[in-house]
């Protein structure tokens, strides 16, 4: 059994922006979100030039770090995408079908997986651990096994980013997704924070079971967004209730998350 | 820390196995050739692994199709690697294994094709709608299929540093006790968007690359794919070697530059260094990053001169094979396994006027000589750094 807690979140979509319009939607009020992306970590300069899977990542991975009050520098980092960044594979694939010379060198270094992680530590100024990593449709039970597995085995806090992007044209042949969904936890070994939000078990399972499918939220749509189906549990974090998920983690094996809220009784005995 | 290293192979430019490896690397044969990739019109030399796109898969992962998929079959199929993971299955459970590969292509190569044919609705053609080839665990994907492992499986993607930092993470598996054993890969192939990529920030040279030579002009790209086993001590008999650290580390500075003071590297192999518990006199050979970049082999030869004596030999084996990009880390460390099992450390190839600027001084000849610890560097783009140390099973 694998056991961390919960020290912060973070949540973007275009239909609530973080954490605080996330539980107004929950709640059934109206938010006025307009889908701004606007992480006050990049300089500006540099935002210009960042791509959107990079704003995304930065921006929650920001709103985790605040919400647990903890300093971004000293946190490691794992970020996890299914599909990564499709804008920007879609770019290099269509310059390099008409005239391969012209491709753009920021866009080429942009595209490697772990842009998300590099901006986030020239911003941060991090010399902490980064990983990139990817397991297609299981990615947020890969992500989320790899990011407390790290965090126990090192005693460190590690702050993990999922997010996959709408994809373009062509990649809708493969993968329908119109919504884009991004979202980070920072987890930390028990006893790291006196106030952790809550707690998480892990265990494998040798078993397949179905992906979930993403809830529905307001109005946004986040059928086939990999990275979305971490809603029941970040619902259940910000509701204060307890959730038990299975995700799969291969055509072979499954992982069961159970979330324990900290501000409900450790154990509830009939 | 101490996990043992089971069967490992590599497949790459100098060719398919260990043993044509191991004749080039003691006859100092070269793999590179001039660029010869169809549609492919830069001027420069490539590692290609000769005769890959005849490579065919079998029936049942015959939906995996891609040039990056068909390099993962040929090198699995190479030096009993398949052997040794059925005889681990029965020996640990395939549900006590877990995959974890490193690649920075992943297949898009395919993807690359695929847009090439687009239909008028920019829809893909039906040949190329295959939902698990063009993401970037499809490497991942495709050794789960075809070995039937049914532990956790993930697939890291940082750049440069991706197959080392897959030895990190079964390292924390196993050690966390999520797992017995990990098969361990990285699979890079050939394709478009790095040839013309790594060419639009002038890093691709138009000659043989010259690693920590004076007249170094840029890389070489080449394509490779290794495996290892990773396991607890107890599940391999006799075991030749043993995985003692692994450092990561992030440079925070630039994305497609190195940190001038070499800081991020500085940090990956002094923090191997330390979870290995191995002082730096005690490291006898370390395989370089060593792109033959005019930044990295500058940088990285001022952050070897700030740690290491002369007694510690040090060299590039990118001139043998090209810079595998995403699979670089565990081919190098593979080189580097091999070097401690010939006792013949690897002499810098094309490097015949050594930079005598540089703050440590490589070899250009190989040398015949006892490795009891080895390191092996790889630094990715985003900053992102891995430096691994291995030691003698019996030490």
């Amino acid at each position: 059994m694998t056991e961390v807690d919960i020290a912060g979140f973070g949540i973007w979509s275009a239909s609530f922006a973080d954490p605080g319009e996330f539980r107004a939607v929950l709640a059934g009020r109206e938010v006025e979100s307009e889908g701004t992306l606007k992480p006050e970590l990049i300089p500006a300069r540099e935002r210009r030039r960042a791509p959107a899977m990079v704003k995304m990542a930065v921006e929650v991975m920001d709103q985790a770090c605040k919400m647990a009050d903890l300093d971004p520098a000293a946190v490691a980092s794992v970020f996890g995408s299914g599909m990564g960044d499709m804008q920007i594979t879609d770019y290099m694939c269509r310059t390099l079908a008409t005239s391969p010379r012209a491709v753009s060198p920021t866009k080429f270094h942009n595209s490697v997986h772990n842009a998300s992680t590099g901006y986030w530590s020239i911003a941060t100024g991090s010399h902490c651990p980064a990983n990139a990593v990817s397991a297609y449709a299981n990615t947020v039970a890969a992500t989320l096994l790899e990011t407390s597995v790290q965090a126990l085995e090192e005693d460190t806090p590690v702050l993990m980013a999922i997010e996959e992007l709408a994809a373009p044209q062509p990649f809708k042949s493969v993968i329908e997704v119109d919504a884009p969904f991004a979202a980070a936890l920072l987890l930390v070994p028990p006893g790291h924070s006196v106030t952790p939000l809550g707690s998480l078990s892990l265990a494998l399972r040798p078993e397949f079971v179905d992906e979930p499918a993403p809830p529905a939220l307001d109005d946004a749509d986040f059928s086939n967004n990999f990275a979305a189906t971490i809603l029941p549990l970040l619902i259940a974090l910000a509701e204060g209730q307890r959730a038990s998920v299975s995700l799969p983690l291969s055509r072979r094996s499954t992982l069961d998350v159970t979330l324990e809220h900290a501000a409900a009784p450790a154990t509830a005995h009939a | 820390m101490r996990l043992a290293i089971g069967q490992y192979t590599a497949t790459s430019a100098i060719g398919i196995g260990l043993d044509p490896m191991r004749e080039a690397i003691r006859s100092r044969r070269s793999g590179l050739r001039p660029n010869d990739l169809a549609n492919c019109d830069l001027e420069t030399w490539i590692g290609r692994v000769d005769g890959l796109e005849s490579v065919s898969l079998p029936d049942e992962l015959g939906h995996l199709m891609s040039r990056n998929n068909q390099l993962a079959w040929l090198g699995l199929q190479q030096d009993g690697m398949l052997d040794s993971i059925a005889e681990l299955k029965e020996r640990a459970g395939d549900d006590r294994i877990g995959v974890i590969i490193g690649t920075s292509t992943s297949s898009i190569g395919r993807t690359e094709e695929a847009y090439t044919k687009l239909l008028p609705n920019e829809a893909m053609a039906p040949e190329y709608c295959q939902p698990e080839v063009h993401n970037l665990h499809s490497p991942g994907i495709f050794v789960v299929e075809a070995t039937g492992i049914r532990g956790p499986a993930l697939t890291i993607s940082t750049a440069c540093s991706s197959s080392a930092k897959v030895f990190a993470s079964a390292a924390r598996w196993i050690n966390h006790g999520l797992v017995d054993a990990v098969l361990v890969g990285g699979i890079d192939s050939l394709c478009m968007s790095i040839l013309y990529g790594f060419n639009s920030l002038e890093l691709v040279s138009p000659e043989r690359c010259r690693p920590f030579d004076r007249r170094r002009n840029g890389i070489n790209i080449g394509e490779s794919c290794g495996y290892a086993i990773v396991a607890r001590e107890e599940l391999i008999d006799h075991a030749e070697f043993m995985l003692l650290g692994y450092g990561e580390s992030v440079d925070a500075y630039h994305m497609s530059h190195p940190h001038p003071e070499g800081k991020g590297a500085m940090l990956a192999m002094t923090r191997a260094l330390e979870r290995a518990d191995v002082a730096p006199t005690d490291v006898d050979y370390i395989n370089l990053h060593g792109t033959a970049s005019q930044a990295n082999d500058r940088i990285e030869a001022a952050a070897l001169g700030q740690l290491f004596s002369e007694h510690t030999l040090a060299s590039s084996t990118k001139a043998w094979t090209g810079h595998t990009l995403g699979a670089a880390g565990i081919l190098e460390a593979i080189i580097t396994l091999e070097a401690m099992r010939q006792d013949l450390v690897p002499g810098t190839l094309n490097c015949d006027e050594p930079d005598d600027d540089f703050a440590f001084d490589v070899i250009t000849e190989n040398v015949e000589r006892p490795v009891r610890h080895a390191m092996t560097n790889s630094f990715g783009f985003g900053g992102n750094n891995a430096t691994l140390v291995f030691g003698c099973a019996n030490d």
